[in-house]
């Protein structure tokens, strides 16, 4: 039987021949557990495909429009330089409280963790910092939890006493990491982060890919500072030059990310980048190729 | 202009693009004749036809191409 991964891989480069060169190179830039982790991750996520009446040939769909949308987005940003949205309130609107698109772009993030090395790495990245705290925690949230994959990572790892929240703006994002963790020990709550009032203070929160998508990436850190527990520790991811149709705030470098964090007053505990292309780093710099970027944070 | 003299202005920018001078483009090259013509590339390539011709292609039409043939289909239509 042919594994999901190769079925996957195949079914992506036979509609695009572009993005199928990247994905030859994929495996030769992981680590040697990525083919397991990968097939038992698309196990899981067809069986959550399946029970939701959809398929593994739906959430490719998916993926590609996703890779269509960031193309174009890309286009203009080479062109202008700039990210092509500037307002929050226009991405809520035509993004986030849009169901079928909101759902369909879930699917082909998801989709991503696993096939763009660097979002990989970066979840391996987490894996690595909750085991790392696994002690430490009770309180857990996290902030934009999205598809839900890393909330689901923590979990699988975590003792079985902590209490987990996840918040996120958009309904169709809670409709969709509540059905695919599907697990009765998470509280769900539909907020912005500068409204949620919690009387809990957190030992750990998660807050993936968020802070792009806000006008001031500053006042976001401050807001979430607020909510944490004082010896309570921040995992963030974000990235550079990654124009997307629901990102606002341009960080064009490593160094204004780190800027923004200590700004909001928080110190960098650990931290990993990746570059989105398998180039050397002054090579990529200079072409303004995109970079993830993860970091363990205290107040 | 027609389709031949629209592929001898695009083979220029693909030469130009890929830093290479020795492709020559016809109707039914793809991304697998070209092993330079990747995902990052074709970006590249989108701008400077754009430029070049002061066009603007839809999310739609630049994912729509299976060959150069219709890439300049695309380009006619928008002359």
């Amino acid at each position: 039987m042919q594994e999901k991964l190769e079925y996957i891989i195949d079914t992506i480069t036979k509609r695009n021949v572009l993005h199928g060169k990247k994905l030859k190179n994929l495996l030769t830039q992981v680590d040697i557990n990525y083919r397991k982790r990968a097939e038992l991750f698309f196990e899981r996520y067809e069986r959550f495909l399946i029970k939701n009446q959809k398929t593994l040939d739906f959430a490719i769909d998916c993926y590609l429009q996703m890779l269509a949308d960031v193309s174009y987005e890309t286009i203009q940003f080479v062109k202008t330089g700039q990210y092509s949205n500037s307002s929050f309130e226009d991405v809520n609107e035509r993004v986030y409280n849009n169901p079928e698109l909101m759902t369909g772009y879930l699917h082909g993030l998801i989709l991503r963790q696993f096939l763009f090395p660097q979002n990989y790495k970066i979840l391996m990245f987490f894996n690595s910092i909750i085991k790392k705290n696994e002690n430490n925690i009770t309180d857990y949230l996290e902030i934009g939890g999205g598809h839900g994959l890393f909330l689901s990572e923590a979990l699988s790892i975590l003792n079985s006493d902590v209490n987990y929240t996840l918040i996120d703006i958009s309904k169709s994002a809670l409709d969709f990491s509540r059905a695919f963790i599907d697990s009765p020990k998470v509280t769900y709550i539909a907020s912005d982060v500068f409204k949620y009032k919690s009387r809990v203070r957190y030992d750990f929160i998660t807050m993936g890919e968020v802070l792009e998508h806000v006008e001031n990436p500053v006042e976001l850190l401050k807001a979430v500072k607020q909510l944490l527990k004082k010896e309570g520790k921040l995992f963030i991811t974000t990235v550079t030059n990654a124009p997307a149709i629901d990102h606002v705030y341009l960080f064009r470098n490593a160094r204004e990310i780190r800027e923004v964090i200590v700004k909001a007053g928080f110190s960098i505990k650990d931290e990993l980048d990746v570059w989105s292309e398998d180039m050397p780093p002054e090579k990529a710099e200079k072409m303004n190729i995109s970079m993830m970027y993860a970091a363990l944070l205290t107040i | 202009m027609d389709k031949s003299n629209i592929i001898i202005e695009v083979s220029k920018i693909f030469n130009e693009v890929l830093d290479r001078d020795d492709i020559v483009l016809n109707e039914s090259t793809t991304a697998n004749d070209i092993e330079e013509w990747d995902s990052l590339a074709h970006i590249h390539l989108v701008v400077a036809i754009e430029r070049y011709f002061k066009i603007r292609f839809t999310s739609k039409e630049i994912q729509s191409w299976d060959n150069l043939g219709e890439l300049v289909d695309s380009i006619q239509k928008k002359l």
